[in-house]
């Protein structure tokens, strides 16, 4: 087990980048959850949070911790309106698969790379639809039809490019060094 | 992209990763258990984003304006022969309407029908919507300070379109119809007329069209068949238009929806508060009202009697008629609509 840690960054500006992950992925599920869509709400929202849970989980794990996550989908779930610890469940158990198979998932690239993030996507919206699914059928109401679920699944699969853009380089600037630096 | 990475890595992730996952676990429990566990903070968080929301409404509704007319613009004919034959239809049935009106109201003065409470509305406007696959809501800028209240019904021009669920002081939110959670009593009003009004449940699956459920399986519905509120639980009031029945195609009924929740920009929330039913006076009794005379007084007791005698019971008065408070306009004003 070997721990790379960024020697450039200056001790006092730690604490700071320390929480930039938390920071993005708390940003993620805001934007997401503005209540306001230009396409007039025709497709669901994408899980922008996702995308930082991933990309941390796979780079510094030791910034995006299971706490971290767990903070994540918490602020998801108020902010979505949706039944209690639906996302936290679905967040924090892809976290866990993801950070199990942390060496396959890290060594794919390109087009790979995308799969791989649609894998652990999969993941969290079949936890989450399961769980609703397990209520309402203590409920004995109706289970939730696949589509809107399956629609936020491809927006988020969608949005993964362009937020790993933004996501990779705030971690260049602010919180740590690519394998190449090291 | 992937290999550039740097890769870290932690021998003491598992433990408190365990602990996490049954955290969650138990938060997904306690929110079955309390379904309003995080309502509070929603409300907050809603009246806290509120200015905002409102700021970035108007250019938001203005690029969706823009972006559907451009999509609309290759169905201006046909829409409009659409139009024209649809208003053709409805100028016939507000005559209906007229007639019906003035024959309602003298019905009303000869019976002295106590008339419905009137509700006090609340115009509020849409300054979010939320299509997320498990909710199906949208947020109003009238909260608690407005007296807007959980369970209130909401409405737009067409018809209802959900109840109020969460009240933040200045923000609420709605929970649509067609949301999983949605379950409202109804009444069918056959179209054929050959069967009385038909009560039912109207729940909501995600989909654009709620499910009719409750059904007897002695009655038949049709296709066009009105659906309204029946007011029954005293949440809702009786009587609020909701849609027509149409034919899910698999042996069952849906509901397709006179509102349409997507597009609405201004609503009313209706304060409905069931009053406690006062008897009228005797002089308005109906049978008084008809010309039947009045039953004759007891005889008065003897005063030397310590004990008072007897008396007959009041005629149990007949309930009031219920009329709807949606008053069409006078025929005066309506044809002044007609020019």
């Amino acid at each position: 087990m070997v721990t790379l840690e960024r020697t450039i960054v200056p001790a006092r500006f730690r604490t700071l980048t320390a929480v930039v992950p938390m920071l993005c992925g708390l940003a993620g599920v805001i934007v997401a959850n503005i209540p306001i869509s230009i396409l007039g709400g025709l497709v669901p929202p994408p899980l922008l949070a996702l995308a930082p849970i991933y990309f941390w989980c796979l780079v510094r794990p030791d910034l995006m911790t299971p706490a971290v996550t767990f903070t994540i989908g918490f602020a998801e779930d108020v902010l979505s309106g949706g039944p209690p610890g639906i996302w936290t469940l679905a967040f924090v158990l892809t976290y866990a698969l993801v950070a199990r198979q942390r060496d396959s998932f890290a060594g794919l690239s390109g087009l790979a790379a995308v799969l791989g993030f649609a894998a652990a996507a999969t993941i969290a919206c079949c936890v989450a639809y399961t769980a609703v699914a397990a209520l309402a059928f203590l409920s004995g109401t109706h289970f939730p039809p696949m589509a809107p679920i399956l629609g936020e699944l491809a927006m988020t699969v969608l949005f993964y490019a362009p937020s790993t853009l933004v996501v990779s380089w705030l971690h260049h600037k602010l919180v740590g060094a690519s394998r190449g630096d090291v | 992209m992937a290999n550039a990475w740097k890769i870290a890595r932690r021998s003491n992730v598992q433990l408190p990763l365990i602990l996490v996952v049954a955290l969650a676990v138990v938060l997904v429990l306690l929110g079955k258990a309390q379904g309003t566990l995080f309502d509070k903070m929603r409300a907050h968080a809603t009246d806290t984003v509120a200015p905002v929301l409102e700021k970035v409404r108007v250019p938001v509704a203005g690029f969706g304006r823009w972006m559907g007319s451009i999509t609309e613009i290759f169905s201006v004919y046909q829409e409009n022969l659409r139009l024209k034959d649809e208003n053709a239809r409805l100028r016939q049935w507000r005559n209906v309407a007229i007639v019906l009106q003035g024959r309602v109201g003298r019905y009303q003065a000869l019976l002295h029908a106590v008339p419905d409470p009137q509700m006090n509305r609340v115009l509020a406007r849409v300054i979010g919507r939320a299509n997320r696959p498990f909710l199906q809501t949208m947020i109003l800028d009238a909260g608690r300070g407005n007296h807007v209240l959980p369970g209130q019904a909401v409405m737009d021009a067409r018809g209802m379109i959900g109840r109020i669920y969460l009240t933040g002081n200045r923000t609420s939110w709605v929970i649509l119809l067609t949301d999983l959670n949605s379950r409202i009593p109804v009444t069918i009003a056959s179209s054929s007329g050959k069967v009385g009004n038909i009560q039912a449940m109207m729940t909501g699956d995600n989909r654009a069209q709620p499910s009719l459920e409750m059904v007897s399986r002695t009655v038949t519905l049709h296709a066009g068949d009105q659906v309204t509120s029946s007011g029954d639980g005293g949440l809702l009031p009786a009587g609020l238009p909701i849609g027509t029945v149409v034919a899910d195609g698999s042996d069952g009924w849906r509901v397709a929806l006179l509102a349409d929740a997507a597009s609405s920009q201004d609503v009313e929330v209706l304060n409905f508060s069931k009053p406690p039913e006062a008897l009228p006076a005797s002089a308005q009794l109906p049978a008084e009202a008809a010309g039947l005379k009045p039953q004759a007084p007891p005889p008065p007791a003897p005063v030397a009697s310590a004990t008072p005698a007897p008396t007959a019971p009041a005629p149990k008065p007949k309930p009031p008629v219920a009329v709807s408070d949606q008053a069409l306009p006078p025929p005066a004003e309506a044809e002044e609509m007609d020019r």
